[in-house]
Parts: C-alpha cells; sequence; structure tokens
C-alpha cells in the first residue's frame, strides 16, 4: 500500500458495525432530518409540479388573468421553434470548447503545480477568479474587449491580431470571447482537481515509469492519466453542470447577441421567461432543461462514489 | 514529506540511475532538473497567474483613475506609453464615494448581506441536523433522498427561478429579503447537507458511542462532537454566503429595486445614461473585494466546496 492510500485511510477511519442503542434511532434521527427534508420538498417539489402544471397551460402574469389548458400547445410549439434547437446547438458547442480548453490547460497546470515548491502561494493566486461573481466577471471582460478603451482589445491590436471591428459585436467571435471568460474563471478549479488527482499517483509507479524509458510525456498517459480519471470526469461533469446552470456571463456581455450567436438555452429560457413573460411556454423549456441536469446529476452522483473510498455497508443504524 | 527525505531519495538516484543525471523526469519527479525546462516551466506558469490576475489589476486601477484618464488608451503598439498608463495615475476615491452618495449602494450592500447571511444561517443550520442524521442513519431510499437533495443544488438556476417568480408573486415574497433568503436557501441548504454530511462521516461513530456508553443521552453525544466539525460548520457558513452574494439571476428576477443585491446594481449601473467604467469597477469592487477577504481565510475548504466535496485538500 502507497504512502498516499495510507495516509487516505487514516483521515477515513471507517465506523464498526453498529452496537445496540438505547433509544430507538428512529425518534432521535428523524426529527433531526425532517426539518430540512420539508424545507427543500416546499423549495423543489412543489415548484417542480407548478412547472409541469404550467407546461400545460398559458400562463399570464396580469393580476385576475385565469390560467388556460392548452394541451400540448407549448410542447409542440417547443419542438418546432428553430431557436430553440439553435440554443441547445449553442450551449454544446460552448460547453465542449471550453471543457476542452479548460481540461487541457488545466491538467497541464496540475502537473507543473504538483512539483512546485510555491504550490499553495499559487493555488491561492488562482482560486481568486472563482471568487468573483460571474456577473462582475463580465462586466469587467466587456470592458477589457471595449473597442476603444479596453486594454485586451488594444493588446490584441498591439500585437497585430485584430484590425479594428469589435470583438463581443462580432458573430463569428462572441461565443469565443465568452469562452475565455470561463477558462479565465474556471480554469483553476480544473487544475485542482486533477491536481488532487495527482497526489494519489504512486510516486514509485511514476519513476518506474520513467526507468523504464518511457519519456514524461507516455509515463503521464500510461501511469498518471489511469489515476486522474476519475478526476477528470468530476471536473468535466461539474463544469457541465455550471455551464447550463450559471448564464451570468452571457447576461453580462452580450445579452444572446449579436444575431442569437451566443445565445444558450438558458439565456433563451430566461428571454421567454422574464423579458417576455410567457411563463406557459418557460415552464416547458425549464422541465427539458431539468431533465437533462438530472440525468447528468446521476452520472455526477455515481462518480463521486466511484471516487470515495469504499465504506463499510452497515455503518450506522438503521432508521 | 520532510526535505531531508527528498534529499535523501534524490542522492540514492543520483547514484544509481544511468545516462543524463538531468533530465526531464527530475523536473516532474522531485521538482527540479534541467535548468531550461525549469525556466520554461515557471515562464509558463509566471504567464498564467499574470493573466489571472490581469484582469483583477484593470478592475482596481479602473476604479481608482479620475473620470476620462481610464477611458484614454495609448496608440496601438505603443508598448512604453501603455506600461506607464498602467502604472503611473493620482488615485481618486471620486467612483467609490459617488456609489455611496448618489446610487444608494449603502442599501444594496446591506440587502447582500442580510441576504446571503440569512440564507447561509438557515442552511447551515437545518443543513447540520440533516446531515448528521444522513451520516448516521441508514434506511431504505437513503441513496434516492441524497440523489433529489444534490439534483436540487444542479438544478438550473434559471428553470428554478421561473415557478419561484409565480409562487412567490402570489406569496407576496416578490422584492423581499426573505424571499431572497429563502430563494438562495434552495441552492444552499442541499449543498450545506452535501458538504457537511462528509465532515460528519469523517468523525468516527465510535466517538459518540463512547459517550452514550459512559451514560450520556444521544443528544449530548452529538453535542460533544460538534466540536470536531466547527471548522467545517465555519467553511460552509462561509461558502454558503459566498454562493447567494455572488448570484445575479434570482435578484435580479425577484429582488426588484427593494431587494436589490450589489451585482444586480452593478450590472444596471450599465444600462442607466451612458456607461461609466470608472464608476462600474468601483462597484465590482465593492462586490468581490469581501468575497476575496472571506474566500482567502477559508482557503482550505475553498476547493472542496466549489467542487461539491469531490476535493479534499
Amino acid at each position: 500500500m502507497s504512502v498516499a492510500e495510507t495516509a487516505f485511510v487514516e483521515t477515513q477511519a471507517p465506523a464498526p458495525a453498529p452496537k445496540p442503542n438505547k433509544v430507538k434511532p428512529r425518534r432521535f434521527l428523524l426529527p433531526l432530518l425532517l426539518p430540512a427534508v420539508i424545507l427543500l420538498a416546499l423549495l423543489s417539489i412543489y415548484p417542480l409540479g407548478w412547472l409541469i402544471y404550467s407546461s400545460f397551460h398559458s400562463v399570464s402574469l396580469a393580476p385576475g388573468a385565469p390560467q388556460e389548458w392548452v394541451g400540448g400547445d407549448n410542447w409542440s410549439r417547443m419542438i418546432k421553434d428553430p431557436l430553440y434547437w439553435h440554443s441547445w446547438g449553442i450551449l454544446a458547442k460552448y460547453s465542449i470548447v471550453s471543457m476542452a480548453l479548460e481540461v487541457g490547460l488545466g491538467t497541464l497546470l496540475a502537473v507543473l503545480l504538483n512539483r512546485s515548491k510555491h504550490e499553495k502561494v499559487l493555488v491561492t493566486l488562482m482560486l481568486m477568479p472563482m471568487m468573483m461573481a460571474p456577473v462582475v466577471a463580465g462586466l469587467l471582460w466587456q470592458y477589457l474587449y471595449n473597442g476603444t478603451f479596453g486594454w485586451y482589445f488594444w493588446f490584441l491590436e498591439s500585437v497585430g491580431l485584430l484590425h479594428g471591428g469589435t470583438i463581443l459585436g462580432d458573430p463569428s467571435l462572441a461565443l469565443w470571447a465568452i469562452v475565455v471568460v470561463d477558462v479565465w474563471e474556471w480554469t483553476p478549479l480544473v487544475a485542482l482537481i486533477v491536481l488532487s488527482g495527482l497526489k494519489l499517483v504512486p510516486k514509485d509507479q511514476m519513476e518506474a515509469s520513467w526507468m523504464d524509458g518511457a519519456g514524461p510525456v507516455r509515463s503521464f498517459f500510461q501511469v498518471a492519466l489511469p489515476s486522474i480519471k476519475a478526476s477528470l470526469i468530476i471536473a468535466v461533469l461539474l463544469r457541465f453542470m455550471d455551464n447550463i446552470r450559471i448564464i451570468d456571463h452571457f447576461i453580462a456581455l452580450t445579452g444572446g447577441g449579436p444575431a442569437n450567436s451566443t445565445k444558450v438555452l438558458p439565456l433563451f429560457l430566461y428571454e421567454q421567461s422574464f423579458s417576455f413573460f410567457d411563463l406557459g411556454y418557460g415552464s416547458t423549456i425549464a422541465l427539458t432543461l431539468l431533465l437533462v441536469t438530472i440525468l447528468l446529476g446521476k452520472f455526477v452522483v455515481t462518480s463521486f462514489e466511484e471516487r470515495e473510498p469504499k465504506r463499510l455497508k452497515d455503518e450506522g443504524e438503521v432508521l | 514529506m520532510t526535505s531531508s527525505v527528498l534529499t535523501q531519495a534524490q542522492t540514492d538516484e543520483e547514484e544509481v540511475s544511468p545516462g543524463p543525471a538531468i533530465d526531464m523526469r527530475d523536473q516532474v519527479v522531485k521538482g527540479q532538473g534541467s535548468r531550461w525546462s525549469g525556466i520554461v516551466i515557471s515562464g509558463f506558469i509566471a504567464l498564467y497567474v499574470i493573466f489571472t490576475l490581469i484582469p483583477f489589476f484593470i478592475m482596481l486601477t479602473t476604479a481608482l483613475k479620475p473620470a476620462g484618464e481610464a477611458l484614454n488608451l495609448p496608440a496601438t503598439g505603443d508598448w512604453g506609453g501603455a506600461l506607464k498608463k498602467l502604472f503611473v495615475f493620482t488615485p481618486t476615491f471620486e467612483h467609490f464615494s459617488s456609489l455611496f452618495s448618489q446610487n444608494n449602494f449603502s442599501k444594496y450592500l446591506l440587502n447582500s448581506v442580510l441576504a446571503a447571511v440569512g440564507s447561509a444561517v438557515i442552511s447551515v443550520v437545518f443543513g447540520t441536523t440533516a446531515a448528521y442524521a444522513i451520516s448516521r442513519g441508514r434506511f431504505r431510499g437513503k441513496g434516492d433522498l441524497y440523489f433529489w437533495i444534490i439534483s436540487t443544488r444542479m438544478a438550473p438556476v434559471v428553470a428554478v427561478t421561473v415557478p419561484l417568480y409565480a409562487i412567490f408573486k402570489n406569496l407576496g415574497l416578490l422584492n423581499t429579503i426573505p424571499g431572497l433568503v429563502l430563494a438562495y436557501t434552495v441552492f444552499n441548504l442541499p449543498f450545506a447537507i452535501w458538504i457537511l454530511k462528509g465532515f460528519f462521516d469523517a468523525v468516527p461513530y465510535d466517538i459518540e458511542e463512547a459517550y452514550m456508553v459512559d451514560g450520556h443521552s444521544r443528544w449530548q453525544a452529538l453535542l460533544k462532537i460538534v466540536p470536531l466539525v466547527v471548522p467545517g460548520l465555519a467553511a460552509v457558513l462561509v461558502l454558503c454566503i459566498l454562493l447567494a452574494w455572488n448570484d445575479y439571476i434570482f435578484a435580479a428576477v425577484m429582488g426588484g429595486e427593494s431587494a436589490k443585491t450589489l451585482p444586480v446594481a452593478t450590472q444596471g449601473l450599465k444600462s442607466a445614461s451612458g456607461i461609466d467604467w470608472g464608476q462600474i469597477m468601483a462597484a465590482g469592487t465593492v462586490t468581490v473585494a469581501p468575497m476575496l477577504l472571506l474566500g482567502i481565510v477559508i482557503r482550505k475548504y475553498m476547493v472542496q466546496g466549489l467542487t461539491m466535496g469531490a476535493v479534499k485538500q
């Protein structure tokens, strides 16, 4: 057993098999559990019911306006709506590209940070963007990209990559500009997740691989990569989840324009619901988005459990 | 690992290893190697850190520059002028003071604090009890309960906002701080349960059993182990504050003017009569600075929180 594994077991001491208890656990644990569960049910199951109900109604927010049953109208409208499918496409494009960049750059950073003497300081500095409110990050980058007084625009022009024009006003550039913001804010998170995986790679294995004549790159793919695969999956899932969850960058930077080129699905939903106040149609779109989230969530939970050390099955008490 | 062990391993290596004494593998295995690979690696890391920090630097300096001066960039390709422009200026606090004197930011700041702290406290209190019960209990449907809790945390903010908006409208909770507190609890409570369960799992059940054998009641045994998770509780409280503080969508849709928070107010400066970037950057600094400080205080738990506990540092 390697050093890393031993350390892990020490901190995660498994609980022993349950012993007879004096008070019935049910009477003790249930009151502890219920308040949170009831609160969460009120805030999630009731709204979910409302969503399903509204997706079959025409919902107007005018006071006293009746909610009309419209059957499957919202659903068939959604399926026929080219903008709906277009926004899925943009979301997929955005997520895949930003994730590929974040995973690539993040893994590289993690490998380099792994043995750095200044790991603590560097990690702290790299954490900073993640603490910034995404909408503020969006505003800040909108300023940096600005064609007249943005420093990044000035820099790109000065090195000859741009010749006038705009960044965020150009339908072929805007989405990639937002990808860069996402990469700036979240690559460090991917790096830190991978770093935690790298710490579990047995060092002697790494060295043995090098002794056998494999270069650093081949050793990385043969020895380190299988060990950090679980970390990479978690990083990708978490990032994808957040790309669906948070649209603040888009709202601050482009609002979906120019020419819908940055209209990701959650932004499309936001617009239908809170610019046009078409909550019935909004509910329909929201349900499809939730469905995808739940499927993803299933993957997340499974991959988290795979990485957790196996706990004894009979730990704790029967409720 | 201590440095002596490292030195020891290193000398061993030098004795047995054939071929070139210095190559890439030393760099990656032991953190030292040829000077050139070291320089390339340090250079790359340095560039990345600069890339990370530049936006912060520009935000702060733009906020501190007198109106007009920030918006006046040197000619394209004038690198010397750029350096001078970036570092030489007379700082002024006019943007910060006008935020508070003319733009009502003291009220928005208070709203942000109330909404974030309110939901963080509720989430940590109910989250602690629930996490303890989930960690210690064994019951049918536990997996499903757990999955439901985590998917609530993962639900897209906009998809949650649609029904909550309509429900809160009927209940009269729109444009109120309690409404925002409840909305933030939607994602903070499952988050707190998820992370805190991890902390309770790390406390061996033996400890409570020992107390119970000694004649303490269950409640006393629970209270006895609370000190062991207090650092975790504090970290989760801070993380919940951070998540709620940084929210935009909920507050933009449900906060209105009377429960406007800092991120919404900052974005709102953009649409009002032209864009005063100095002021927006000042507002951004006011929004971000408290979270940076809090984040650095709980640095150790930051990654654990942001990765939903997948990474423990």
